[in-house]
């Protein structure tokens, strides 16, 4: 029997449609009283309603009690999209005890409020289109069982910096193996350095070998060093990590969940950007703090034989770029984000150069101070306290550097704070206060097929809903690999990707959505097409069964590697294959329900 | 009677704002048992409260409704709402909390939440949940999206008429019901007591609790909340749609004289997001923004003050010297505008909108002898390895009871928090 029609139900379908206010979100655009009564006289639908949050409590127990009392046995609700309550409402259904793919998740916030705001009965006509074609579909759709995997209890880690280090304790304290990859032939990432951190002013390597030596000698945890992750295979419950080991031999390593730790690179300028390159004096903040934490001198700083007597540091080099004003490299995109870390690292930085040499003159010129966590105002204090000049530069423009003959520069900004004065400051170096970038990982991201915002950062599901999760089940993110964060914010990003692992771990099996192609044995006529159109290796063969008392060759669908792209069932002529949940039925069914209004 | 099981748990959450949710699903979610004890009479915290969320625009609602009913739901998650806990104290095998569950005057056994005791009471009261800018009755279910959907009966208010108990189907009224004490055993506890906002009054300069027209900010999120008092935006004094609205940013943060020295972190963000819900609800509204520095620093948000800049909304780098009001009561805002010469303007506008910080909620820690900082938030004991644990083995912070922080960074401590308590118990229990 195929899973198209496991359960021909004998009793009448009857369909309760929902549509939701979200909150204004949709019912402020779409006139949701108009499409509830429309669809109310649509066939088949017996119960079409509005109430405005469905996601509510309130809003589930009122479909749970249409399933109950009202014998609503297919439902349909109209509202954001499915990737934020989709599993909401499957929940709500199980309580009530339906199927949960007897339901539809019509999505008319994204695509008819929210992109058709100027156009109000346009949005209220497609919003009815597609509430439409979401009952031909549930009409055509049958209880499907979700597909069970044993979950291997091994957690794969992608990079040791503290991110890494951190989730990789957080599971093996819970009692799942792990396998800690990293590509350098140490831990601790951009935190192996001897500088200072804020706001608890230890060493960086401190919190790198605080974490570091628990990893070595945690018994759950495989440390591997010097790997480098080739391919990953296989899907939640059941990954395949193919990497290259040190001694460069080709290894692979099985695990149930990954998380992605693979952090940051500090923005690098280009040559000519505020002069960098130009001179050895234009320095970014991460050089800047390597010289001042490797100078001895006791009095000013001397670098390159130079004594350094006025500092300039220029804020938002490689973050908050703007279109038009700045540029830059071909092929590179702007990077219009905050770095988040930068105001209060720069801070940081010149309250310990004030620290060692005082008498340091120092411009800092920035558009907003965004030393925002507790401790870090003060420190912002603190600075202004200890005669550092603050300029601050309007929001669209930069400041311009020129070296002068006898290799100092003037850097001059517009300075808001005293009613737009042109500052010009002649200083013996240039500090740039670079931001974060997205560590290079564009073959990962090729091969696993991995979501990126365009800032670049690996892309969430949804920043509150699920803030770690990828869009690809199984698989999170931790620490800067999604977004600038600093030290506290990484370690507590981590935990939770930890705690997300572990509980998708703790049950001993893994339910996936049972969208994939199944055959109907007596419509196959072994023909073999759908078998070289698959780019699934194994998750198509070709097999002899009996049907109907003869033996013939029919395709057989291997459920744990099929992915239901839906590619063997366009060449499948005689529509034999199909993807449970979305066939070709319900796909026509929809289509002409939309072309008909 | 409740059974000793009951009084025992593996994790007792104290709050259930959004980081009490998050880190009750997350350890439910692994396993474990969680008793979550809230002293308001619903689960959600101040969240729930809100309008949109930024950076996404989501309702508040539809992020924290969903939580709350997946907590109401789950298996292992029991939740003693209108509950106070009053002291926490470290045993040998764990805490023993002593918790009073407050009358609700109903029995909460039989009710069915038709809410006919509510039409029916003669008395209206403020609504706190409208942050006084509405009216509900003495007994009432607390809000829409209430979990549970139970009324109380607020005892100082009622005046005995019995309209309540004379229409109650169910003959649920009981005034004389009794505050519930007992102490509940945990393994490991996570505190997640959020935050206040600042008072109206901490500023004189601002006038904050006299001028009527000078607003707080979660009053604003409840104008422009889609269940919000009045439906639409309106001004207190007259119930005049206001033209010309401002944000006074730095309220009652960064600010050495009223003794609020840091950055509450949320502000910035969440007049930015109200000044685009203005946009949208007065599409006529001129909205000024009077701000110190932006501080758009989470993922994706600088992006949302850039579209805030393209949608028209005025930012204007100044910090307000004081407010005052006309004879029609429209604050008048004296400002020092940065950007044009040192005069000092008086620039009237018809609604004004403080962006008060954000203060501990809890000054006493339940009798535990925790860690504060210099600003009365709980201190981690190691922020660099596992910023969830505090100085008192077992008991572990999420959210805002550490300091201001967003929603999102709230989000991620609630995991941070839960991860801690579930290895705590699993190692040393």
């Amino acid at each position: 029997m195929s899973l198209l029609n496991t359960v021909e139900s004998a009793e009448p379908k009857k369909i309760a449609v929902y549509v939701c206010h979200c909150g204004g979100n949709i019912s402020d655009i779409i006139d949701v009283k108009k499409v509830a009564q429309t669809l109310s006289q649509y066939p088949q639908v017996s119960i079409a309603t509005e109430y405005a949050f469905m996601c509510s409590s309130n809003g589930q127990d009122m479909v749970i009690n249409d399933i109950t009392n009202q014998g609503v046995n297919r439902v349909v609700i109209a509202a954001c999209s499915p990737a934020l309550h989709e599993t909401t409402f499957r929940n709500a259904l199980k309580r009530a005890g339906l199927n949960i793919y007897l339901y539809e998740h019509v999505n008319i916030r994204e695509q008819a409020s929210w992109v058709h705001k100027q156009d109000k009965d346009g949005a209220t006509h497609k919003a009815i289109a597609l509430i439409k074609a979401g009952v031909e579909k549930i009409i055509r759709q049958d209880a499907l069982d979700e597909i069970k995997i044993i979950a291997n209890q091994r957690v794969a880690i992608v990079g040791g910096g503290i991110a890494g280090m951190r989730a990789a304790l957080s599971c093996a304290r819970a009692g799942l193996k792990v396998s800690l990859f990293e590509k350098r032939s140490t831990l601790g990432g951009n935190l192996n350095r001897e500088s200072l951190i804020y706001p608890t002013n230890q060493t960086a390597q401190s919190v790198v070998d605080q974490l570091g030596s628990e990893v070595k000698n945690n018994p759950n945890i495989d440390l591997l060093l010097n790997a480098k992750i080739v391919s990953v295979n296989g899907f939640a419950g059941s990954f395949q990590i193919n990497f290259i080991d040190l001694d460069s031999k080709e290894q692979t390593i099985g695990s149930g969940v990954i998380i992605l730790a693979t952090g940051f690179d500090h923005y690098k300028p280009y040559e000519g950007e505020y002069a960098y390159k130009t001179s050895p004096f234009i320095v970014t903040l991460p050089d800047f703090t390597k010289i001042l934490d490797q100078s001895a001198q006791p009095k000013a700083l001397l670098y390159e034989g130079k004594t350094i007597k006025n500092i300039a540091f220029i804020h938002c080099v490689g973050s908050r770029q703007m279109d038009g004003v700045d540029t830059p490299l071909e092929g590179k995109n702007l990077n219009e984000y905050c770095s988040r870390v930068c105001c209060t690292s720069a801070i940081f930085t010149i309250n310990n150069l004030k620290i060692k040499y005082p008498n340091t003159g120092i411009f800092d010129i920035y558009s907003d101070m965004r030393t925002y966590g507790l401790e870090h105002e003060s420190l912002y204090e603190k600075a202004s306290k200890n005669d550092v000049l603050f300029i601050r530069r309007p929001l669209e423009e930069r400041p311009q550097i020129e070296q002068r003959p006898d290799g100092t520069f003037n850097v001059t900004s517009t300075d808001v704070l005293s009613w737009n004065e042109q500052i010009e400051a002649n200083v013996d170096m240039v500090v740039l206060v670079t931001g974060m970038v997205p560590s290079d990982i564009s073959d990962l991201v090729d091969n696993m097929k991995l979501p990126r915002s365009t800032d670049g950062f690996l892309q969430e599901v949804h920043l509150k809903l699920r803030p770690v999760e990828l869009a690809n089940k199984g698989i999170y993110i931790a620490g800067t690999s999604q977004g600038p964060m600093d030290v506290i914010e990484t370690l507590n990003a981590a935990n939770t990707a930890g705690v997300k692992a572990v509980s998708l771990l703790s049950l001993p099996e893994i339910l996936m959505d049972p969208f994939i192609a199944v055959v109907d044995d007596d419509k196959c006529t072994g023909c073999g097409l759908c078998i070289s159109e698959c780019s699934y290796d194994g998750a198509l063969t070709m097999t002899d069964k009996i049907v109907n008392g003869k033996t013939k060759k029919v395709a057989q669908v291997n459920g744990a590697l099929c992915v239901g792209c839906g590619a063997c069932v366009a060449v499948c002529q005689p529509r034999a294959i199909q993807v449970a949940g979305w066939t070709l039925d319900q796909f026509e069914a929809m289509v002409d329900a939309i072309a008909k209004e | 009677m409740k059974s000793d099981l009951d009084k025992q748990t593996d994790v007792l959450i104290v709050g259930s704002g959004i980081a009490g949710l998050q880190s009750a699903l997350d350890i439910a979610d692994s396993g474990l048992n969680v008793t979550i004890i809230e002293r308001s009479p619903s689960i959600g915290g101040k969240m729930i409260s809100l309008s949109k969320v930024f950076p996404t625009l989501d309702c508040a609602s539809c992020i924290t409704t969903p939580k709350m009913a997946a907590v109401a739901n789950h298996p292992r998650i029991k939740t003693m709402t209108y509950t106070e806990v009053n002291t926490i104290r470290k045993t040998a095998d764990g805490f023993d909390v002593d918790v009073t569950q407050k009358p609700r005057f109903i029995n909460e056994d039989e009710c069915i939440s038709c809410k006919k005791c509510e039409q029916a009471c003669p008395v209206y009261v403020d609504d706190n949940f409208e942050y006084g800018l509405g009216v509900k009755k003495a007994i009432s279910i607390p809000f829409t999206n209430a979990v549970p959907q139970l009324p109380v009966l607020e005892e100082n208010h009622c005046i005995r008429c019995g309209a309540c108990a004379r229409v109650c189907p169910k003959d649920c009224i009981d005034y004389l019901q009794e505050p519930i004490p007992q102490t509940i055993k945990a393994k490991a506890v996570v505190a997640a007591t959020g935050f206040e906002i600042a008072s109206m009054g901490i500023k004189p300069e601002y006038q904050g609790e006299t001028l009527t027209n000078v607003i707080s900010s979660l009053q604003a999120e409840r104008l422009l909340a889609p269940h919000g008092p009045y439906g639409k935006v309106l001004r207190p004094s007259d119930g005049k749609i206001p033209d010309s609205i401002a944000y006074v940013q730095c309220a009652s943060s960064r600010d050495q004289s009223i003794g609020i020295p840091y950055c509450s972190r949320v502000c910035c963000m969440y007049a930015i997001k109200q000044a685009m819900l203005l946009a949208g609800a007065l599409p006529l509204g001129e909205i000024t923004i009077y701000y110190m520095d932006i501080r758009a620093f989470g993922k994706g948000y600088e992006q949302f003050y850039a579209q805030a800049r393209s949608m028209g909304i005025n930012f204007v780098k100044a910090k307000v010297a004081k407010i005052s009001e006309d004879v029609d009561r429209n604050p008048i805002v004296r400002i020092d505008r940065q950007e044009e010469g040192s005069i000092p303007q008086d620039i009237t506008h018809d609604l004004v909108v403080l962006s008060q910080g954000i203060l501990p909620s809890r000054k006493d820690f339940f009798g535990l002898d925790i860690t504060l900082n210099e600003f009365g938030f709980v201190q981690s004991n190691s922020p660099t390895y596992s910023p969830a644990k505090t100085n008192i083995n077992g008991l572990f912070v999420a959210g805002v009871i550490k300091g201001p922080k967003d929603i999102p960074d709230t989000i991620m401590e609630a995991g941070s928090a839960a991860i801690d308590a579930i290895n705590y118990i699993r190692e040393n229990l």
